[in-house]
């Protein structure tokens, strides 16, 4: 049956230079071949988000007045909504924590130097627009937590120097968050994001497929001494043990949204004091924090105007960490930016959690 | 010299009125020389009253001036023709002079209508009824006359936050004299015991001073809801249930049924005290331990000891229910279970609670345990659709217990057949 259906394809679409791809492709065997399934899960946890995004479309309504009402209808009255509410939620998070893994492992293993920069370009603007999705789809169920972390969080887009508060009009769609800012919110959520982030994600496996996977400098100098590098087959030894990652990412996933439901709190109240406790998700918590550490003023400067400069000079020196790391491009060892991404990752656990102790 | 200065300060003073007055629109008023005059003097008892009229002050921002109150002559350039009987010049009134004074004018309906038309105009009257009035009629001049509660000057509006009779500062105002020992010692009750100069105190520790001041409800009573205030006085004995139901009409109400409307003599105070009326809590209801009731009832042949116990038996009872059908739905619908409906119930069960401690003030066991049995039916099927929704829960977790079993299941499967690959690949 499988024969047949490629064989009538092969008539018509020609597909031998699949097939050779296929065929010839592999897989190099080494002690951190581990990390190579890292971006699959996280690209299978992208599709899970997809399909549970577009049934919970079917009934969400975006505006101020009935978008946490249609989330209430989803997980109370509709057949399944909560589990497909629960998995959404779930592997969102997951995700997130996926993508900041993988980008980890390819920093520590200098996956990025030449001649893949692009792939990592693109895989570092994908990481930035998952948090992009986190953000969106936070304020959507439209409660009170939501709310408030929507307007703190909006509010520090707002003070980035010069464009900072026309952006955060732009974003919230007039001086507050209101039902407007849920419509923008909305469309970038289920529109302008997942439009990008397809194309970003087409791109990233093009040049994964095309390149072949990244081996550590020390086993590729070692390839270079002449020393054969075990190999495996693309299709099916490594796609097979690519699925067994999924189905293990599927089983925690669905294991969480059993026993931990996703909560859906209190509708969003404009006019409500704020709840204490206010904070963003996890994954902006470092950030949140040390925002708050900043004094006000720092050199005459607004300290929160400095924070927000700091990170946007972060996030620029990532996108452009594959050029700055001349010793990894020439194949040789950079232990500067192997500290750089230790620092970064002890400061990112460190703070995630003093952020989320703190009152 | 001084003296010279002082004149010439004044001259100038009355010079820029009058240029003042051409330049404006509004009918010329009267050349004011009291305050030019005043403001100047080095006698601390004599600028303050200018400093505090010429500021915030709602006589003066309606256009009055010393003269209406203190007489004599603003027009005069010199002390003897401005404070010149003969011109009508009265000095600082004092006593029944000052009702008098305030009174010319604030029991005028006509005049008050051109100012405040919605504001009573018998204060005078009301003040002649109080305690401080009868004081004062029989000679006693230290007692408080309209100035000591509004101020002399710089009198602000009873709705100003910074008035002294604003709902706020009432209590501090009255206890200026009435937390002072030496001004209360000339004073005593009508039985002759020394009167008390604890009552600020004590109603610092009160739910309504905590409600008024922390809880900004400017509708909880201070000093003048419950002894009035121009006709301040101690309610009377069987006028106390009145007083206190004028806010708490439904207690009041259902107080009258009781057994105890006819016994006690000092109505509501007899249980929650008067100025120190503390939160109310259930643990004023019963026989035993800190109860209210032990006061008077007690041991198993008493029926009001009785009633108590059974009172109180029935609310920790519901009391309990609540909080363990509440927890058993919150936990249900954090599960993403539908309890909109229970919420519902509970919020009901929980008006059977507060309608039953309400009852409880006509002391009828049988009137009290028949709302909490009504509040019992409720959790009962709250608790009944709370169990469904425990049941659903089971249900969800078995199906994707069996789910997670066949992932797994093929999760080996898959590994087993990595495995087999890997063999063939590498024998």
């Amino acid at each position: 049956m499988m024969h047949t259906l490629v064989d009538w394809l092969d008539e018509r679409l020609d597909l031998s230079s699949i097939k050779h791809f296929v065929a010839e492709k592999g897989v190099p065997i080494h002690t951190a071949e581990v990390w190579y399934y890292l971006g699959g899960m996280t690209m299978f946890l992208f599709g899970v988000q997809v399909f549970t995004g577009i049934l919970l479309l079917l009934y969400y309504r975006p505006s101020s007045t009935e978008a946490y009402e249609s989330v209430q209808f989803i997980v109370t009255q509709v057949k399944f909504g909560w589990l497909i509410r629960n998995i959404h939620s779930w592997s969102a998070n997951l995700l997130i924590a996926l993508a900041f893994a993988h980008f980890f492992s390819v920093f520590f293993l200098k996956s990025y130097r030449k001649p893949r920069g692009l792939t990592w370009l693109t895989g570092i603007f994908l990481l930035f627009l998952m948090l992009g999705f986190g953000f969106s789809g936070y304020l959507l169920p439209w409660n009170e937590l939501s709310f408030f972390a929507t307007k703190v969080g909006t509010g520090i887009a707002g003070a980035v120097p010069i464009i900072g508060p026309f952006t955060m009009r732009v974003l919230r769609g007039g001086d507050d968050v209101t039902g407007a800012t849920l419509s923008r919110f909305y469309g970038l959520h289920v529109a302008i994001l997942p439009a990008i982030t397809t194309a970003l994600v087409a791109a990233h496996l093009l040049l994964v497929q095309q390149q072949g996977m990244s081996v550590p400098i020390s086993i590729e100098k070692e390839e270079k001494a002449g020393r054969k590098l075990p190999q495996m087959k693309f299709f099916p030894n490594y796609i097979l043990r690519d699925v067994l990652a999924w189905y293990v990412v599927l089983a925690v996933v669905a294991a969480l949204a059993a026993f931990y439901p996703w909560e859906l709190g209190h509708k969003a109240d404009p006019f409500a004091v704020v709840p204490p406790g206010i904070r963003p998700e996890w994954y902006f918590l470092a950030m949140f924090h040390t925002l708050k550490l900043v004094p006000s003023h720092v050199l005459g400067f607004e300290g929160e105007h400095l924070g927000v400069v700091a990170f946007g000079l972060v996030a620029l020196f990532l996108v452009l960490v594959p050029f700055l790391d001349r010793r990894a491009s020439r194949g040789e060892r950079s232990p500067v930016f192997t500290v750089l991404a230790a620092l970064g990752l002890v400061y990112l656990v460190v703070f995630t959690i003093i952020g989320h102790y703190a009152k | 010299m001084l003296q010279i200065i002082r004149r010439v300060l004044m001259i100038l003073s009355a010079m820029a009125l009058c240029a003042s007055s051409h330049a404006s629109a509004q009918p010329a008023p009267a050349a004011n020389t009291c305050l030019a005059c005043h403001s100047t003097l080095t006698d601390a008892k004599l600028t303050t009253p200018a400093k505090l009229f010429s500021g915030p002050d709602v006589h003066r921002e309606r256009g009055f001036a010393c003269v209406d109150c203190h007489g004599g002559d603003p027009a005069a350039g010199d002390k003897a023709r401005a404070h010149d009987a003969a011109r009508g010049f009265t000095g600082a009134p004092a006593g029944q002079v000052q009702i008098a004074t305030c009174a010319r004018c604030h029991s005028d309906a006509t005049l008050m209508r051109r100012f405040a038309p919605k504001q009573r105009v018998d204060q005078a009257a009301e003040y002649a009824t109080s305690v401080h009035g009868k004081q004062l009629a029989a000679g006693h001049t230290n007692v408080a006359t309209c100035a000591s509660c509004h101020g002399p000057h710089g009198i602000r509006l009873v709705s100003d936050a910074k008035s002294p009779v604003f709902p706020t500062n009432v209590a501090a105002t009255c206890a200026t004299c009435h937390a002072d020992q030496r001004h209360m010692a000339e004073y005593s009750l009508p039985d002759g015991k020394p009167l008390p100069t604890n009552q600020f105190a004590d109603y610092q520790k009160s739910v309504h001073y905590s409600a008024l001041t922390k809880g900004n409800d400017l509708s909880a009573p201070t000093c003048n809801d419950c002894h009035g205030n121009h006709g301040a006085a101690p309610p009377g004995v069987g006028a106390v249930a009145n007083v206190c139901g004028t806010c708490h009409a439904i207690f009041a109400a259902k107080f009258q049924t009781s057994v105890h409307a006819q016994i006690f003599d000092k109505g509501c105070v007899e249980c929650h005290g008067n100025h120190a009326v503390l939160k109310p809590s259930d643990d004023m209801l019963g026989s035993t331990g800190h109860a209210v009731c032990a006061t008077c009832h007690s041991g198993a042949d008493d029926k009001g000891a009785v009633a108590a116990d059974g009172m109180r038996r029935g609310l920790e009872e519901l009391k309990l229910g609540i909080g363990k059908s509440g927890e058993l739905i919150s936990r249900v619908g954090n599960a993403g279970i539908d309890v909109s409906n229970q919420e519902l119930a509970l919020t009901e069960a929980r008006s059977r609670l507060t309608l039953a401690r309400t009852e409880m003030h006509a002391a009828n066991l049988p009137a009290v345990n028949a709302i909490l049995a009504e509040g019992t039916t409720i959790l009962t099927g709250v608790d009944r659709a709370g169990q469904d929704g425990v049941a659903e829960l089971r249900f969800r977790r078995r199906g994707l217990a069996i789910s997670l079993g066949a992932i797994l299941l093929l999760v080996v499967a898959l590994g087993l057949k990595v495995r087999q690959l890997d063999r063939r690949s590498h024998p």
